[in-house]
């Protein structure tokens, strides 16, 4: 996840440590009554990541293509990212329709917030919100949660 | 409030993903804590992203685990943290390497004590040692010294308690006339033995010589320092001797007697 939504492997790996360095710390803080573990640890890493990306000029560039390119966004990638970014993540969203796939890969795998989501391609919070919570229902079918 | 409403406006997917306001936050926590049917979705949601995510998952090199643990060992990490996740498996592995450096350093320092510790004693054991040898070497010697003047002493006793020696007696001159002296002659095998030991000791250039007369002439019966150790001193052997003296003559003696250093004088009494 990080590394996706970084797309550069070195730094990726210096969040990751970060990341896993601040759980250490703070784990006393972690309370169980609010969610798993897993989350817990998935928020520190999602934040850690894309307020990296936010304090990295790299990021401002590929942010920028990324909005001027989206409807050829894959096509204009280097073939690394785009092996990075895609393989597996397509694989279990391709189900979905469009819009919802492009919620589920913007929030997780591309360090949007959904603020940004919604400001920069004009869907309503709302929308990207139910969005969100039907894509969440299809998948979990798909991943075969109980 | 319309649980399946407010389920179904996607918030607890925000929730999970660490999207809400602070203020947001609070409320679905409360809410959470309130309604047992948000916690199960919730559970649900949160697992249907894990899923997502693992399968996902990008395996990060194994040189971003050693460098995080190098991180963690450096202790960049306070002791109370450590303890709280010390279940992990992550964490577990780094103890157990903790406490193998932690051991193994231990016992470097402990082995080193102890070298040092046994060095010493060896040292000081080995110093004991060659001290008790030179003491050994000293009572050994002592030993052999006390054994020779003891057999001196019995061979002494030997000479004066044999009927066959004759004692002759021998008298201060003027020049000494606190001196005196004893032949021990034995007339059968000539042996002569002397005790002196009242005699002063002379200068270095100096000795005493023995004489015995024999015919009326003074045959040297070999000379000897003053003030002896021995208590018996075997002489010349000496045959038909009428009569002894002794006289101070220099050093080896000399041929004929200086009569005027005669130091003492004692005739043979016959029979």
């Amino acid at each position: 996840m990080v590394l996706r939504v970084i797309k550069n492997e070195d730094i990726a790996e210096e969040v990751l440590q970060d990341v896993f360095l601040k759980i250490w710390d703070k784990i006393d803080q972690y309370d169980s009554a609010k969610g798993k573990l897993f989350t817990w640890m998935l928020n520190i890493a999602r934040n850690h990541a894309i307020d990296k990306t936010r304090s990295k000029e790299i990021s401002k560039e590929q942010k920028t293509r990324a909005i001027e390119n989206v409807v050829h966004r894959v096509e204009a990638r280097e073939p690394v990212e785009q092996r990075v970014e895609d393989i597996g993540v397509k694989d279990i969203i391709k189900s979905l329709p469009d819009e919802q796939q492009f919620v589920v890969d913007y929030l997780y795998f591309k360090g949007y917030s959904q603020s940004e989501l919604a400001d920069e391609f004009n869907i309503p919070l709302g929308t990207v919100k139910t969005r969100l919570r039907l894509a969440m229902q299809s998948l979990r079918e798909t991943l075969n949660v109980t | 409030m319309n649980l399946q409403e407010y389920i179904a406006s996607g918030i607890l997917e925000l929730y999970a993903l660490g999207e809400l306001s602070e203020q947001e936050r609070s409320e679905v926590e409360h809410n959470l804590v309130q309604y047992p049917e948000l916690r199960a979705e919730l559970a649900r949601v949160e697992e249907t992203q894990e899923s997502l995510l693992m399968q996902t998952a990008v395996r990060p090199r194994a040189a971003v685990k050693s460098a995080l643990f190098e991180k963690l060992d450096a202790g960049k990490v306070s002791v109370k943290a450590e303890g709280k996740v010390v279940s992990m498996p992550s964490a577990s592995t780094a103890s157990v390497w903790k406490f193998a450096a932690a051991a193994s350093f231990t016992l470097a320092i402990v082995s080193s004590y102890l070298a040092y510790e046994y060095h010493n004693r060896w040292k000081s054991t080995e110093t004991n040692y060659t001290e008790l040898l030179a003491q050994n070497q000293r009572v050994a010697q002592d030993y052999n010294r006390v054994n020779q003047r003891l057999d001196q002493i019995e061979n002494d006793l030997k000479v004066i308690d044999n009927p066959d020696f004759k004692r002759v007696v021998m008298k201060g001159t003027d020049n000494a006339p606190n001196a005196t002296a004893h032949i021990y002659w034995n007339e059968k095998s000539n042996e002569v033995y002397l005790n002196a030991q009242s005699l002063q000791a002379l200068a270095q250039e100096s000795q005493y010589q023995l004489w015995a007369i024999i015919d009326g002439k003074p045959v040297d019966a070999g000379v000897f320092d003053g003030n002896p150790k021995e208590a018996l001193l075997k002489m010349k052997n000496i045959a038909g001797a009428a009569a002894f003296a002794v006289t101070v003559e220099p050093r080896g003696g000399k041929e004929s007697p200086t009569l005027s250093t005669m130091q003492v004088v004692g005739n043979v009494v016959k029979g």
